[in-house]
């Protein structure tokens, strides 16, 4: 046996090596979020439960070294989060703006997917009014629509994911103003409602 | 013990068994190479647009769920990181560096250093970062950010005792078009001033 016919021997295995080895990287990165155990939502769900056992809206800890809920945030900011699982139903989201003080909302569905972002400058006459729902609670919320009633006030957004979570960031001018950027975040309310009946 | 019958097994085992660690190696090596495709590159500073939208791509979204971040969504503004200076050297903490104007259009923006997997740094002045609004400028409005690990007049940020560190650039409500490249002179430049 020469060493040329030897190498044509192991070629159809090594071909098999390599398909085996794109298999995994493919599967493994596609299972990533998946699996990954300390997601955003895991972090803010964990800390969710200890500060406040029922659901709704969550202020953050003071950003400092070592306390910090999310690894990348802005230390110039004060957060909460509303931590959601839309099989309990849906929620409204509602709030006021100010109009020069920054506020953004971002909607995060499971596996790192954001599917809706939006700053204070979106707000409609002075009003941030959200109602989020899954498909199926959206269309059940657009049929209970009085035919010649006026437009709805707030915006409907589906969620693509039953459960995920919303992050509100808002911006403290500086160091000093980090009181007043919390005291906005607690205004806002993130709060499960009813479906209509009908 | 004659293995030859077998051969045929042995060799299904270690293509598997190979794949399998190269496969896997592959998916470390991608994940720890930055967030997946469609970076946008100006000078030192690199943004990845798309990990804040419903398109991002699988590659992002692995590398989120295992850092445990939650991007800047993009209607809300772009995060930039800088893990080199404007001469493409590390950032060293050892070294002291500058870091000036200008700054691309942005209804407000903030600088902040963090450590390369995202936390803040302690420091002595418990300082963290600048926002445009903060940071003290000059007549004319330009302005000067000096990262030292000890006290500096005006503008100082501390990578206090951390050796290694990223600065960020945060950019809210910005026009920026995320389409085209950026013009790497309408950003930040780092300068390195000295080392230890």
């Amino acid at each position: 046996m020469t060493i040329p016919d030897r190498a044509l021997d192991l070629l159809p295995w090594l071909i098999a090596t390599l398909l085996v080895a794109a298999i995994v990287h493919i599967v493994s990165v596609l299972l990533m979020p998946a699996l990954a155990p300390r997601d955003a939502r895991a972090r803010l769900a964990a800390y969710a439960r200890t500060a406040a056992p029922e659901e709704g809206l969550v202020v953050l800890p003071p950003m400092a070294p070592g306390a910090e809920t999310l690894p990348f945030e802005d230390p110039a900011f004060a957060e909460a989060v509303c931590v959601y699982d839309l099989a309990k139903g849906p929620l409204r989201i509602k709030t006021t703006v100010d109009g020069d003080d920054f506020l953004g909302l971002s909607f995060h569905a499971n596996a790192g997917r954001i599917y809706h972002s939006m700053t204070d400058r979106s707000a409609i006459k002075g009003k941030i009014d959200i109602v989020l729902g899954d498909a199926r609670q959206i269309d059940a919320i657009t049929s209970a629509d009085e035919g010649d009633a006026p437009p709805p006030s707030e915006v409907r957004l589906t969620a693509p994911t039953k459960r995920g979570f919303i992050l509100i960031r808002s911006f403290a001018k500086r160091p000093s103003e980090q009181e007043r950027a919390r005291s906005r975040l607690s205004a806002i309310s993130c709060e499960r409602f009813d479906l209509p009946q009908g | 013990m004659d293995l030859k019958p077998y051969a045929n097994y042995l060799r299904a085992a270690s293509a598997m068994i190979a794949g399998l660690g190269i496969g896997l190696l592959a998916t470390v090596l991608s994940l720890n190479a930055g967030y997946g495709f469609n970076s946008l590159r100006a000078g030192p500073w690199t943004a990845w647009p798309q990990i804040g939208g419903a398109d991002i791509d699988p590659y992002a979204r692995a590398v989120i769920s295992r850092s445990g971040e939650a991007p800047l969504g993009r209607d809300q503004g772009l995060a930039f990181i800088a893990r080199t200076d404007s001469n493409g050297a590390p950032l060293d903490a050892a070294c002291e560096y500058r870091i000036v104007d200008p700054l691309p259009a942005a209804r407000f923006w903030t600088i902040a250093l963090a450590s390369p997997d995202g936390r803040l740094l302690a420091n002595p002045a418990e300082r963290y970062g600048y926002s445009s609004v903060d940071v003290l400028r000059k007549d004319g409005g330009a302005f000067e950010i000096d990262v030292a690990r000890d006290a500096r007049p005006g503008n100082w940020l501390s990578p206090g005792a951390a050796r290694d560190f990223v600065v960020m650039l945060r950019l809210y409500d910005t026009p920026l078009d995320v389409e085209s490249r950026p013009d790497p002179q309408s950003f930040p430049k780092i300068v390195k001033l000295r080392c230890a």
